[in-house]
This record gives structure tokens, C-alpha cells and sequence, in this order.
């Protein structure tokens, strides 16, 4: 099952005629490697739900751009179950208002793309959602690698974290590549990193400057950071990294933008294992 | 100076002092802000036979440089913006607020179970009724739309195409009872069913049949609605669906020469139904080569005209067009940024010399436009007419070496398209075929692709992104009124008499396999006695079965 190659039907539901989308996707996805089934315009829902159980998809993608998406998109997710057919997913997308969405994912709908998707983003969604076990080699991050603290100078920070909290100063490392100096703090499993910019162009300088001093990064252990990042590329999130780049203590690590992470500045971390 | 050149120059001159006494220019004298002098035309000073030929003078054949003498020296071209939405009676009272601000020329956008010959109670029409445009079930619909509304006063376009011989019967039924007789009747019917089934979709019989349907229009209206444009022959769909330029005129052009030949074909005199052909073509993003478009597509139009068909009326020789900015081309991300791409692809259209314009609104990637939306839209075209200049001289592109390249280039690419297409058989067969299908799908797909690696950069899109909330006030059209439309069909239904309309309905039955039998004062008969769309519809579907796509 895994290895079968992936059957879409693309249809037209209603009495919309503008099937520019349909058939672009459908190509698309065929250029992906997808064998895509294209019903043609003004199909029934009955006529849909049996088209797909014929042909034995393993997704239902419906194009509208006719506004009647609320009572077509439903209907078609009520005939499945009807027919005992409501593990094919349905996905969509034409001119769909966003408010509409939550309402179409609630009807059952799995996903509705708007327009200015790109077919890339499209495939690889249809490709997860039929084959998860292909992405599930990617486990979830591990554990919070460190937490990043940007400092206008570590000498004066230091007390507060070695004397105060009593925490245990493990290193002190500086970064050329990011014009950066590193304290290292151990704190349980993980690890607080002060950071002292050592150049005007650093962007940790950058961030003081801007913001003050405090709180500025999360890094996540992870494992695979290439896939995942090529991964979360595919899923239209933002990276500052596409590629991972040399990190402290023999690590490689990237960044991904903070409008990904709600506002926080995210990084991924991989170290080697036997340093460990 | 070669005298042909003289010759013709005169002739302009006259012409436009003949059109000026009609329609007196907009100013004695028109200046930039620096107070140059602008000339009515410019022309180049050593001008050879090539330039009379390929260009001559506005409103001279080939009419390169325009139709008309003045162009928008006198007129500025129509402002004609497509709405209905809804009821028959709140698409009526926005006419009427739309007649009331000024506007003389009415557009009439259906919904789709109209459109493809549905009643709204059809188990087809279900999520459909009122969405893209008015629901028309029955004459009393049409009673509605235009209550109040006088139709010797306002010219009216409709955009419906497969059973456009139903609604301009509705339109005629309405007229007679304003007391409005055929022949003042004016306005336009699309009627085109070739591009429906390239493009558009709203098609409902088989080609063959729906050309005789069109061509018993065309024999109609020559002799009872002198004054209503027959067909707007569209590109506009066509290029919707992914098209290039090239491909939007010549596949247009190549429909254009199947009703002509069709009608030929049915006993019409070239002369007699050419001149109430109208086009319809898409105001895209690439400015230069638009522009140069609507040039290219009135010489190519005028030569087979005249050389072809050897029409001898110079008025079937004019391609006369309407122009609607591409909705294909605006974005959902960061929609204020669609002013400014209908802006320029609507100054495009007046470069090109357009006789009418909608430009589109800046939120209809993501629904129908709102009222504040739909004036911005048309705010657009007043400030290009008014404030931009543009139309104080006549083609004001003509002879720059690109505009003139890019003209000669298209004409020449669209003509080898025609070729191919005679080749296959003529558009009917070509359309049977999937031939422009074809050619218009790999153009859309290869457009998509250079999107997509960002070789073709759509601002907002795939560059210039930014996190944007969707806020959007969008309108939406009241779930409510399929239910109220289809209980008013009904009651219709339940209150006519249904004897003469089981007998209208049986005569269009017998006509419809008689090609000699003009069907429309059958179907003019049957919406009299409030037989509805659909029923109509349903009678011609059994007759000629319906087109079910490739």
C-alpha cells in the first residue's frame, strides 16, 4: 500500500465552468508522479462519490469558484459517509473566502488551499497526508537544546546566573562566523547560552540595539536537520536557514523565522553523537 | 509625400469633421499642462505606402489606429460595469441606483443555473441560485429586473451565451409591455457558445445545433431588433483560462469566421448581420503588448472582412470591442495592490482604443466584489479619462517601433494560428477536437510553472510577501434567497396557463429539428406565456442532448 502510486480525483462540482485550476493541478500532480482522474465540469456529488470509489482514489480534490463551496464542499463529505466511503479525504480549494474555511474544515473538508498555492505545496500535502509513515521517520524535537540570552557583556551578567541561581559555567566560546561570545550554562538536561555580541555588525548587537537585552532565542535538539528542514520548506514555513550551518560545539544548526514560531526566534540544533 | 497618403488624409479630415458635428470633441482645443498644443493625430512626416497600408487613419480601413475618426477626442469610451447579484429585485434596485448616478448602459451578469438552462428548483441549481449573478427562472423574473427601468432609454449587455435566444425573447416579452417596440430595442446578448465550450463551460447543447440557434438570432434581429449587437464574440474567456495574447485574438477571430461562415451558411447576406457583431477581449498585465493587441486584432478583423468575405459595408469591416481587465491576474495576498495592476491593464485597453471598459475589483480573488470595491474599480477608469491625458489625441502609440513590432508580430502569429485552424477544419472542428483546449492548457500550465520557480515574479506573490491578517469586508449573497426564488417559480408554475404552455412548448418541440423554421418567435410565444428557462431548455436538451465535454 505504501509503495502504490497515489490516485487523486480532481472534480468539478456544481455548475462552475472555470476549470483553469482543476487542470492545472491535475497536471501538476500527474508531474509529481500521481495518477489524477479529472471528472470534467458539473458533476453531481453522487456522480463524484461513485468516480471515486470506482477508481479507487486515495484523495478527492474539489475545485468551485462559483461561491457555492458552502453547500457543495459538504454535500460532498455527507455522500461519502453515505456510501460508507469516508476515509478518501476530501481537500479544496477556488475562490474560497478565509472565513470559510473553518466552517469547511468543520464539514469534514481536510484542507482548503486559497488562490496563489503553489502546486509544489499542494502535492507534498496530498503526499503526507496519504503516506504520514513516510514523514513520521522525523520524530518531534527532543528537548529544548538551550535558551538563548542576549547580554551586553557576560562578565557583568555571569554573577547573577553562576552566584544567584547557581548554575554551573561549562565554557565560554566565541563564534566568529556570527560575531559572537557564548557562556555556556547548565541548567538540568538543557542549557541557558549568555550572548555577548564581539562586533558592531553581530546580530546580537543588532538585537540590543533595537530591543535591549533578554530573551532572544529557543534552540530544539533535533535529528535529520537537513530533511526537516528542506521538510518545513515544503510546507511554506519561513526559514532564515534553508541549509544548516556550523554551530557551537561541533553542532549544526539553523534558524527558522519568528513569524513561523508566533514571535519567538527559533533555532534547530543538531549535535554529533558521540560528543554527547 | 505619396498622394494615396494625401488622398486618404483628406478623407480622414472630412470624416472627422462629419463625426464632430455629431459628437463635438471634449474641448476646442486640447494642451498639455505646459500649454502644448495637442493634435487631434500624429503621423510621421515621411510616410510611404507601408504606413497607409498597415496603420492609415482612424476610422479608416484597416483601422489599426482606431474606429472611429475622433476616438476619445469627442467620447470617452462606455463605462460599463458587470453586476447583478441575488433577486431579480435587488439586481433592479441597484440598476436603477446605477441609471439614477448617471450611468445610460446596463450589464446583467446571471447566475450559473440560469445560465446553463436551469430553473432554480432544479436539483441541479442546488448552492448555486443567485451566487454569480440574478437568478432568471420565468418572464415575471425579467418583469422584476427591469420594473421601472424604460428600455428605449437604456442600452442593455447580458451576458448569456447557450440559451440567449430564451432571455433576449424575455427582454423583447418586456419591452412589448412598456410598450417599447423590437426595433428600439439596443444593448447586447453574448451569445457566443464557441468559447463557452473552449473556456467558460456554460454551454448546454451540442455545437451543431447551438450554431443553428445562433444563426436563427442573427436572421431574427436583422429583421426585428435592427439596433441589438447579435453576439459579443469573446476572448476574454479564453485568455482566463490561460491563454497568450496570440492565442486570445486568433482563437477569438477563428470563432468570429464560424458565425460568419454559419450564417452565410443559413441564407444571410454578409452585410446584413456583420455589422451588429461585437467583440470581447481581456486587458492583461503586459502593457506594450495589450495595447498592441487591440490594434492587431482590428486589422486582422478588417482584412478578413473585406478580403475574405468581401463584405462591402465598411461597418462589417470594424471590429468594435469591450474590454474587462484580467481577473485572472489579481492576487488574494495583499488585494490593494490589484488597483494598481487594473489601472494599467485598463490603460492598455484605451491605448488600444476600446469602445467600452470594466475594469475589475481589487477583491475578486477571494469573492464578488463590495460596493466600496466596485467604485474604486470604476473611479479607476474616470481618472485615466480625466486626469491622465491619454485621450486628447487619437492611438498615441502608433509609430513607436515596438508598439508598431509588437503589432505586426502578433498579427503575423495570429494569422498562422487561422491557418492551423482551417486546416483542422475550421473552430467548430478545431473546438470538437480539444485543439485550442489543448493549446490554451499548456500555455496556462507553462505560465503556472514559471510562477512557481519564480522566473515570473507576481508581486505579493512569490515576492514582496508580507504577514498580512485577512480582514477583508467581503459581500456575500443571503443563503435565504435560493429558497424564496424557487417558491416564487413555483407559484408561477401553479399560475399560468398551463395549456398554452404545454402548446408553445410542443411547437418549439416540433421546430427545433427544422433548420428552416426561425425558432425564435416560437420561444418568444412560450416566455410570454411564462414557460421558464429551464422548461425551455429541457425541450431543445431532448431534441439536441447535451455536450458533455471532452
Amino acid at each position: 500500500m505504501a509503495d502504490r502510486t497515489i490516485r487523486v480525483l480532481i472534480a468539478k462540482p456544481g455548475l462552475d465552468g472555470h476549470d483553469r485550476g482543476a487542470l492545472v493541478i491535475a497536471q501538476a500532480l500527474r508531474d509529481h508522479g500521481m495518477e489524477v482522474i479529472y471528472t470534467g465540469l458539473r458533476q453531481s456529488a453522487e456522480q463524484i462519490v461513485q468516480a471515486a470509489i470506482q477508481e479507487d482514489v486515495d484523495v478527492i480534490g474539489l475545485s468551485s469558484l462559483s461561491g457555492a463551496h458552502r453547500s457543495l464542499f459538504p454535500k460532498i463529505v455527507e455522500v461519502l459517509a453515505k456510501n460508507e466511503a469516508e476515509d478518501i479525504p476530501v481537500i479544496g480549494g477556488g475562490v474560497i473566502p478565509y472565513e470559510d474555511i473553518p466552517f469547511l474544515e468543520e464539514k469534514g473538508v481536510n484542507k482548503i488551499f486559497t488562490p496563489g498555492t503553489p502546486t509544489e505545496e499542494i502535492a507534498k500535502y496530498i503526499q503526507r497526508l496519504i503516506h504520514p509513515q513516510a514523514e513520521t521517520s522525523l520524530n518531534p524535537p527532543e528537548k529544548i537544546a538551550h535558551i538563548g540570552i542576549a547580554v551586553s557583556n557576560i562578565e557583568h551578567a555571569l554573577p547573577f546566573y553562576t552566584n544567584t541561581l547557581g548554575l554551573r559555567l561549562t565554557g565560554v566560546e566565541e563564534v566568529q562566523t556570527e560575531g559572537v561570545k557564548v557562556a555556556f550554562l547548565k541548567i538540568g538536561e538543557t542549557q541557558l547560552e549568555l550572548l555577548e555580541p564581539i562586533n558592531e555588525d553581530s546580530p546580537i548587537a543588532k538585537f540590543i540595539n533595537k530591543r535591549g537585552e533578554g530573551f532572544h532565542h529557543m534552540a530544539l535538539e533535533v535529528q535529520d536537520i537537513k530533511e526537516r528542514l528542506q521538510q518545513y520548506k515544503d510546507q511554506g514555513i519561513s526559514l532564515l536557514n534553508e541549509e544548516p550551518k556550523q554551530g557551537a560545539h561541533n553542532s549544526q544548526v539553523a534558524f527558522l523565522h519568528p513569524k513561523a514560531a508566533n514571535g519567538v526566534l527559533m533555532e534547530l540544533c543538531q549535535h554529533e553523537k558521540e560528543g554527547e | 509625400m505619396s498622394s494615396s497618403f494625401r488622398n486618404q488624409q483628406e478623407q480622414w479630415k472630412k470624416e472627422a469633421e462629419k463625426v464632430t458635428e455629431r459628437f463635438p470633441e471634449r474641448k476646442e482645443t486640447f494642451e498639455t499642462s505646459s500649454h502644448i498644443e495637442i493634435d487631434r493625430l500624429y503621423t510621421p512626416d515621411q510616410v510611404d505606402e507601408e504606413y497607409v497600408e498597415k496603420l492609415g487613419f482612424p476610422g479608416q480601413y484597416p483601422y489599426t489606429r482606431g474606429i472611429q475618426p475622433t476616438m476619445f477626442r469627442s467620447r470617452y469610451w462606455t463605462m460599463r460595469q458587470y453586476a447583478g447579484f441575488g433577486s431579480a429585485k435587488e439586481t433592479n434596485e441597484r440598476f436603477r441606483y446605477l441609471l439614477d448616478q448617471g450611468q445610460t448602459g446596463l450589464s446583467v451578469a446571471f447566475d450559473l443555473p440560469t445560465q446553463i438552462g436551469y430553473d432554480s428548483d432544479d436539483s441541479m441549481s442546488e448552492g448555486e441560485v443567485g451566487k454569480v449573478g440574478v437568478a432568471i427562472d420565468s418572464l415575471a423574473d425579467m418583469e422584476t429586473l427591469f420594473d421601472q427601468i424604460p428600455l428605449d432609454k437604456v442600452s442593455t449587455s447580458m451576458t448569456i451565451n447557450a440559451p440567449a435566444s430564451v432571455l433576449l425573447c424575455m427582454y423583447i416579452a418586456v419591452g412589448e409591455k412598456q410598450g417599447v417596440s423590437k426595433e428600439k430595442l439596443t444593448g447586447t446578448i453574448q451569445n457566443d457558445i464557441l468559447k463557452e465550450y473552449i473556456a467558460r463551460g456554460t454551454y448546454i447543447f451540442p455545437p451543431k445545433p447551438s450554431m443553428r440557434i445562433i444563426t436563427d438570432i442573427f436572421g431574427y434581429c436583422h429583421e426585428n431588433l435592427p439596433r441589438f449587437n447579435t453576439i459579443s464574440i469573446s476572448g476574454y474567456h479564453i485568455r482566463e483560462a490561460g491563454s497568450t495574447a496570440v492565442q486570445e485574438v486568433a482563437f477569438t477571430i477563428a470563432n468570429g469566421m464560424a458565425y460568419v461562415d454559419a450564417a452565410i451558411e443559413s441564407g444571410l447576406d454578409v452585410d446584413q448581420f456583420a455589422p451588429r457583431l461585437a467583440f470581447f477581449f481581456n486587458a492583461h498585465n503586459q502593457f506594450f503588448e495589450e495595447a498592441a493587441k487591440f490594434r492587431a486584432a482590428r486589422r486582422i478583423w478588417a482584412k478578413i472582412m473585406k478580403e475574405h468575405y468581401k463584405a462591402e459595408n465598411p461597418k462589417s469591416w470594424k471590429l468594435r470591442f469591450h474590454t474587462q481587465t484580467g481577473g485572472s491576474t489579481l492576487t488574494a495576498q495583499q488585494p490593494d495592490n490589484n488597483i494598481v495592476r487594473v489601472a494599467l491593464q485598463a490603460l492598455s485597453a484605451v491605448m488600444g482604443g476600446t469602445q467600452s471598459l470594466h475594469t475589475n475589483s481589487r477583491d475578486e480573488a477571494l469573492a464578488l466584489p463590495t460596493e466600496e470595491s466596485a467604485r474604486i474599480a470604476l473611479r479607476t477608469q474616470q481618472i485615466i479619462a480625466n486626469e491622465s491625458g491619454v485621450a486628447d489625441t487619437v492611438d498615441p502609440l502608433g509609430g513607436s517601433y515596438y508598439v508598431e513590432h509588437l503589432t505586426d508580430k502578433i498579427e503575423e502569429e495570429v494569422n498562422s494560428y487561422l491557418e492551423q485552424i482551417r486546416d483542422i477544419g475550421g473552430a467548430v472542428q478545431a473546438v470538437e477536437e480539444g485543439f485550442m483546449q489543448r493549446e490554451i492548457h499548456h500555455a496556462a500550465y507553462e505560465a503556472q510553472k514559471n510562477m512557481e520557480k519564480g522566473e515570473d515574479i507576481i508581486v505579493g506573490l512569490n515576492q514582496y510577501q508580507i504577514d498580512e491578517e485577512v480582514h477583508a469586508e467581503l459581500l456575500r449573497v443571503d443563503e435565504e434567497l435560493e429558497k424564496q426564488q424557487v417558491e416564487k417559480t413555483q407559484s408561477i408554475r401553479e399560475n399560468r396557463d398551463q395549456l398554452a404552455v404545454e402548446q408553445a412548448l410542443s411547437q418549439i418541440k416540433q421546430a427545433a429539428q427544422h433548420s428552416d423554421i426561425n425558432l425564435m418567435p416560437l420561444i418568444l410565444d412560450a416566455v410570454k406565456a411564462y414557460a421558464t428557462v429551464g422548461e425551455i431548455c429541457n425541450v431543445l436538451r431532448k431534441e439536441y442532448g447535451e455536450y458533455t465535454g471532452m
